[in-house]
């Protein structure tokens, strides 16, 4: 397994990889304009084949105003099904956070996750502690709620 | 926009028109269409004949949807005025708007020759002198615009990129050097300046000056931001440098991240070590690695690509014990590259046969392991079983684990897999919904079952399978994963309607590839000038790289080569797109399928004749989609010119992925047939140069050679001669097709795909029919070792030749292929589909009763 910063030729597997896992898609336009504007924040996992089984596509949140600190946000990270349990997903948001923190210097990350999605929850609560900010209502285009949930980069060591 | 002396007096307006005329420029830039509409009808009105309000016009009735009548007026307005360069620069965004990059490039230099310095109209033409690559014009833009206004900072960045895009990194490197002196008070943690500083690292590093670059990074640790990339770029360079320090800039890039693979490699380069082959020196640096980094998975499994022996032994233990009691599904794709030492494969075996007793009595009731490690150790050693092709041993150990756990869907999903080996595609689909319904809410078991159907034929039930992931509000799955850029979807039912004998169908989905990938070479317009602003330049470098060569993606070269066939086999035979056309009766699902279509098509229909004008709604100038007056795809397969699409299908692969043979063989097949005997000899030139053995190339130099001999007369010089010495250089000893192809067929006598090339070749020499059937029918005598794959080619192919023996052939594979399902008569299959989806339901009489009654001959 293979972690490292995304480079352009990997958006097209982490797309596929996107479609593969979520309901939630993006055109490859989407792909490139994260890459382009914040290159250092996506990262993928690669198997010995150089296939993308997992990513996390990151951002800054754009909307924030002069006093407020910059803040991350996780636009979307999954594995394939077929490579978890090897805590990738872990591995990639804790290299995107480190970016976040020393190339933006943000305070905190966020993300949103489906309300009905108690795997991911669980995965962003209980190991990579993140907390439950807010109930985004029908944050998606089916209806679903989403929690917007929250995380510190504040280093406490 | 800037004034010129001496207005032409057909283009000067009375004071109040003219005052008019600005406020429309003015309602456009703040997109207020409808009045902007009706102040240049105002205008109109008394100077009817006004080149530039005119052009306004038009460009503000396509803005608001009304494309037809405002291009129509734009072009109508630019003859009215051949010297206005508002008219040049409408006509340009809207030849923009159609991706009409070359052309739109003309009108803006139109219009530059009207007005100079007009700063939209450069940055404009700088961005379609990048998308063109037409990199020495880009120099002189950016230059231009720099001279006009040297105060912005972007300005120089700009122009120094352009220079090294036209190849000079010296003079990129200048140009950045003079915009780094002008810099004052850089604030800290400024993000685009961070990014400056690593474009420059890269011009110094590109100019062979590693010593220099290395400097500089020290000297801006601060100002860098990017840690990571610091980190990667010293570690680089210090290794380049051979430097002492690169042991600790490596230990630098570990600590930040141990499980980045390319650093352990390109680490043990820098020692002098490599990750190939067994190496005790290596083993010691990934151990002492390993040691400091103890939660990392990277050198722990490394190690057991370099170690060998005893010690590989005594390392694969823990790593496969500790992967199968975390229960980690990919643990063998993780180690079957180890397989190619078969010391090691048979230490794993045992290892996992000892594991395996071991599990099985703790996992007992009141044992000590818990139950899933005896489960994954035999879905491990399923799918070790599998890959060393014993697949009915796989089979009957997955069973076992099923059994055991029937709740897994990893465990079904692997079923399936060893299913599809044996060729058996609706057992395999069953599996995968199997899988799929145990957890539905992953998408990942969803988009494993749809496409197994749709490997299964079965394109329907896959829509609906799909259906349950995609938009609700899409007019159908397939638009949804379209629009979304699916390739797997888009490929898979391609071939899947291949397979049905519909390549109407086909034919649509691999053009929609081909849209796909248009698309996404389209995406990089925009950042030809976001990117300078943002200042990321090193990002857009690599992405312009990749633009390149993006028509070399398998996905895009796929599509490409199998709609290249499609369209050549309808050139040979059109009455295969009359036979679709008179078809019969639809069935009921394609009735479905079709209302759906249309549906999906009335859907996609744009809403611009929706009373034109009311809305104020900007439409932009991209051409809208529009209906889909061929959803059944058959004016695409009955085209006229078949062949020239083919080779435009083909064209952009052929600088890109020089190494494929399949894209030159493609090639030959088009470019003979469009008589073009040179490039289509060059063709083979190049497959030669890649695989002189291959039997697909045999096929296409018997045909070659074949045709050059039925040429009424030899072409004139220069070609003729030329073309001869091509041919007699495919085949030195320039002996009769037919002869050649035997000779070829002796020494292949056990290479199925040799004597397949070698049937096809007889048929393509018009030899008796006959001769081609005995030729397919020694594909099934031992020694010769015919997959599934193959024999469905052969079949197909002897369907296509109108053989009289295509059900015989089919009949013996069915009987040959034990498992498999791709040779059942339609109507065994159709028996066979029901039960895939819901195998409960379904009649018991499985499909070897109902074989037996068929395969009577």
């Amino acid at each position: 397994m293979n972690i490292r910063p995304v480079r352009v030729e990997d958006l097209m597997g982490m797309q596929s990889c996107n479609l593969h896992n979520l309901p939630e898609n993006y055109t490859m336009r989407y792909y490139l304009y994260h890459a382009m504007t914040w290159p250092g924040l996506s990262y993928v996992a690669e198997d010995a084949s150089g296939r993308i089984v997992g990513y996390i596509l990151a951002k800054m949140d754009e909307e924030t105003s002069e006093n407020e600190e910059p803040r991350g946000h996780v636009t979307s990270i999954s594995v394939l099904r077929s490579y978890r349990r090897l805590g990738l997903a872990k591995k990639l948001m804790v290299q995107s956070q480190e970016s976040m923190a020393e190339i933006y210097n943000a305070s905190h990350v966020s993300l949103h996750v489906r309300q009905s999605n108690r795997a991911a929850i669980g995965l962003y609560r209980d190991t990579l502690g993140f907390t439950v900010k807010d109930v985004e209502k029908k944050y998606y285009a089916d209806g679903e709620d989403a929690l917007s949930m929250h995380l510190s980069l504040k280093r406490s060591v | 926009m800037s004034k010129v002396a001496g207005i032409p007096p057909k283009r000067a307006l009375p004071s109040k028109e003219a005052g008019l005329f600005k406020e429309v420029l003015t309602l456009y830039e703040t997109r207020q269409l409808k009045k902007g509409l009706k102040t240049a009808d105002f205008i109109l009105k008394k100077f009817p004949e006004h080149g530039e309000t005119m052009c306004m016009k038009g460009l503000i009735l396509a803005h608001m949807g009304r494309r037809e009548e405002g291009i129509n007026m734009v072009k109508k307005g630019v003859r009215f005025d051949l010297t206005s360069h508002i008219c040049w620069h409408v006509f340009g965004l809207i030849q923009k708007g159609e991706k009409n990059y070359e052309e739109a490039l003309k009108s803006y230099m139109q219009a530059l020759k009207f007005d100079k310095e007009n700063m939209n109209i450069l940055r404009d033409s700088a961005q379609l002198q990048t998308q063109l690559r037409l990199f020495e014009n880009l120099v002189e833009t950016r230059y231009t615009l720099l001279r006009l206004r040297p105060n912005l900072r972007q300005n120089w960045v700009a122009l120094s990129v352009a220079h090294y895009l036209n190849g000079n990194v010296t003079e990129a490197k200048k140009v950045l050097e003079h915009y780094e002196k002008t810099l004052k008070n850089v604030p800290d943690n400024d993000v685009e300046h961070s990014e400056c500083l690593l474009y420059y690292v890269k011009l110094m590093e590109e100019s062979g000056e590693p010593q220099e670059a290395l400097d500089f990074l020290d000297n801006n640790r601060r100002a860098i931001l990017d840690k990571t990339a610091i980190s990667e770029i010293r570690a680089r360079l210090l290794t380049k440098l051979k430097s002492d320090a690169a042991e600790s800039a490596w230990s630098a890039l570990f600590k930040r991240n141990a499980e980045c693979s390319d650093y352990y490699s390109e680490y043990l380069e820098f020692r002098g070590l490599s990750l190939e082959g067994n190496s005790p020196e290596a083993l010691a640096v990934l151990q002492t690695l390993a040691d400091a980094h103890p939660r990392a998975n990277a050198p722990k499994r490394l190690s057991l690509s370099v170690s060998t022996g005893e010690t590989f032994t005594q390392l694969a233990e823990p790593y496969l014990v500790r992967g199968l009691e975390r229960g980690v599904p990919s643990l063998f794709a993780d180690l079957k590259s180890l397989y190619k030492d078969d010391t090691k494969k048979d230490a794993i075996e045992k290892l996992l046969e000892s594991a395996l007793e071991r599990f099985k009595k703790d996992s007992a009731p009141e044992g000590s392991t818990e139950p899933t490690t005896y489960l994954w150790t035999l879905y491990f050693l399923a799918q070790h079983h599998s890959y060393l092709g014993r697949q009915k041993q796989a089979l009957s150990i997955l069973d076992q684990a099923i059994e055991h756990t029937p709740t897994l869907p990893d465990l079904h999903l692997f079923r399936a897999r060893i299913l599809k080996r044996a060729g058996d595609y609706l057992g395999a689909a069953t599996s995968t919904n199997d899988a799929r319904t145990l957890d539905g809410q992953d998408r990942f078991l969803n988009t494993k079952c749809g496409k197994y159907l749709l490997r299964a034929g079965m394109i329907e039930e896959a829509s609906s399978v799909f259906g349950l992931f995609t938009k609700k509000d899409a007019a159908s799955p397939g638009a949804d994963l379209e629009e979304m850029q699916s390739l797997l979807y888009i490929l898979e039912e391609g071939h899947a309607h291949e397979l049905n004998g519909k390549p109407n169908l086909a034919l649509k989905k691999y053009f929609a590839t081909k849209k796909i990938f248009d698309e996404i070479e389209d995406d990089q317009y925009d950042f030809h000038g976001y990117n300078l602003r943002k200042f990321t330049i090193t990002i857009y470098l690599k992405m312009l790289k990749w633009e390149d060569t993006l028509f070399s993606h398998p996905a895009y070269v796929k599509a490409a080569i199998s709609a290249s066939r499609i369209l050549v086999s309808v050139h040979d035979d059109p009455s295969i797109v009359t036979a679709l056309s008179a078809i019969a009766p639809l069935t009921d699902a394609e009735k479905k399928a079709k209302k759906k279509a249309k549906k999906a098509a009335a859907a996609a229909k744009p809403t611009d004749d929706k009373k034109g004008g009311a809305a104020n709604e900007d439409k932009g100038l991209d051409i809208p989609v529009t209906k889909d007056e061929d959803s059944d795809g058959l004016k695409l397969l009955g085209c006229s010119d078949p062949l020239e699409r083919a080779f435009q299908l083909l064209r952009p692969i052929i600088n890109v992925a020089p190494s494929n043979l399949q894209v030159w063989l493609a090639l030959y097949d088009v470019q003979i047939r469009r008589k073009k005997l040179l490039q289509a000899a060059a063709a083979l030139h190049h497959a030669k140069q890649l695989s002189p053995e291959s039997p697909g190339l045999h096929l296409r130099i018997v045909d070659l050679k074949h045709r050059a001999s039925k040429l009424p007369q030899a072409p004139p010089a220069p070609i003729g001669p030329v073309f001869s010495e091509a041919v007699a250089k495919l085949d030195p000893g320039s002996i009769a097709p037919a002869t050649f192809n035997s000779q070829y067929l002796q020494l292949h006598a056990s290479d199925p795909e040799a004597i397949f090339a070698c049937a096809q070749a007889l048929h393509a020499i018009e030899s008796p029919l006959d001769e081609v059937e005995n030729a397919v029918f020694t594909l099934l005598a031992d020694p010769v070792a015919l997959d599934t794959k193959m024999a469905r080619s052969v079949l197909r192919f002897l369907t296509s030749i109108k053989s009289t023996r295509a059900e015989e052939f089919r009949a013996a594979c069915d009987k040959k292929f034990e498992l498999s399902t791709l040779f059942k008569t339609p109507e065994e299959l159709a028996t066979l589909r029901k039960k895939v989806l819901n195998p409960k339901d379904a009649p018991l009489t499985g499909s070897k009763e109902a074989k037996k009654e068929e395969v009577t001959p």
